[in-house]
C-alpha cells in the first residue's frame, strides 16, 4: 500500500499530460493510467523534470545499447531489493 | 531481452559477483590470510594462473579460498561459466557486475570489474553510461520503497515458453501461467 495517494493522470495539470505521453513512449506501452513512478515524478516538475533528463541521457544508446541498459538497470534494481 | 535464457545469464552473473565481493570485502587478508602461491600444490597452481589468464590478475578472494583446493576449483568453474559468452556478451557481464557491485558497495568489485570493463575496450564514456544507469536506478528504487509503490509494469513484458535446456516444452494445462518482473 503506496504511503500517499497516486493520483490519476486526470488530476494533473496539462503540462505533466506531455509528460505522460513522453513516459507511454518510452515505455512503448499504451498504459491505462501512466505508472506510478511517471505520475510520482509528475508531482514535482523541478525535481521530475531533470531527474528524468538525467535518466534518458543515461539510458541512452551509447557505447551499450538500450537494451543492455535496461538490463543493468534490472540488476541495480535487483541489488538494491526493490520489487517496483 | 524476451528470452529468459538471457535473464537466467545475467542472474548467475549478479550471484557470483556477490559471491567474490562478500568474501573480498568481508575477509580482507589480516582477517584470513590469502594462501601464499608458493605454497600452492600443482593442480591449485593450475587454477590459479587459468585465473590470472582470464583477468590479467589473481583476485584476492580466489587466494583466500585456495585454502581448500576442491573448494577453489568448483566456484572458479561457476565464475568462468558464468562469465564466459554465452547468450550476453563476457563484456555486458562485466557491465552487470560493475553496476552490481557499485550498488552494493564493494569496493573490491568495483575496482576489479572496472578494470575488466577497460580491458575489454569500454572507454570513458562507456564506463559514465553503467556509472548514469546505476545512480539513476538506485534513485528510483528508493523513491519506489519509500512511497510504497507496488510494481505496475510487470505485465508488459512477454511470457518467454520455451522449456528449460535440454527440456520439453510443458503442454497449456501444466504450464503454470507467471508474470514476468520489468
Amino acid at each position: 500500500m503506496p504511503t500517499v495517494r497516486i493520483r490519476n493522470a486526470s488530476e494533473y495539470p496539462e503540462a505533466a499530460q506531455k509528460l505522460f505521453d513522453l513516459s507511454k513512449a518510452w515505455f512503448a506501452h499504451d498504459f491505462a493510467e501512466p505508472p506510478a513512478m511517471s505520475r510520482v515524478m509528475a508531482w514535482d516538475p523541478e525535481f521530475g523534470g531533470p531527474h528524468g533528463r538525467a535518466m534518458k541521457r543515461a539510458m541512452a544508446p551509447g557505447e551499450f545499447t538500450r537494451a543492455d541498459k535496461e538490463m543493468v538497470a534490472a540488476v541495480v534494481s535487483g541489488a538494491n531489493a526493490c520489487r517496483y | 531481452m524476451k528470452e529468459d535464457a538471457l535473464w537466467y545469464e545475467a542472474a548467475y552473473v549478479v550471484g557470483i559477483t556477490n559471491a567474490l565481493n562478500v568474501v573480498a570485502d568481508g575477509l580482507p587478508p589480516d582477517v584470513l590470510p590469502p594462501l601464499a602461491e608458493s605454497a600452492a600444490d600443482a593442480q591449485t597452481r593450475a587454477v590459479i594462473d587459468e585465473i590470472r589468464a582470464f583477468y590479467g590478475e589473481v583476485p584476492a578472494p580466489f587466494l583466500t579460498i585456495a585454502r581448500d583446493p576442491r573448494y577453489l576449483s568448483d566456484l572458479w568453474a561457476a565464475v568462468r561459466h558464468g562469465f564466459d559468452e554465452h547468450r550476453l556478451t563476457r563484456r555486458l557481464k562485466e557491465a552487470l557486475a560493475f553496476a552490481v557491485s557499485l550498488t552494493s558497495r564493494s569496493a573490491f568489485g568495483t575496482r576489479l570489474h572496472l578494470t575488466q570493463l577497460r580491458r575489454l575496450g569500454v572507454g570513458e564514456g562507456g564506463v559514465m553510461e553503467v556509472v548514469g544507469v546505476a545512480q539513476m536506478f538506485s534513485s528510483y528504487t528508493k523513491i519506489a520503497d519509500t512511497l510504497q509503490l507496488a510494481s505496475d509494469m510487470g505485465d508488459i513484458a512477454p511470457v518467454d515458453p520455451a522449456p528449460a535446456p535440454g527440456g520439453r516444452v510443458a503442454r497449456p494445462s501444466t504450464a503454470r501461467p507467471r508474470r514476468k518482473q520489468r
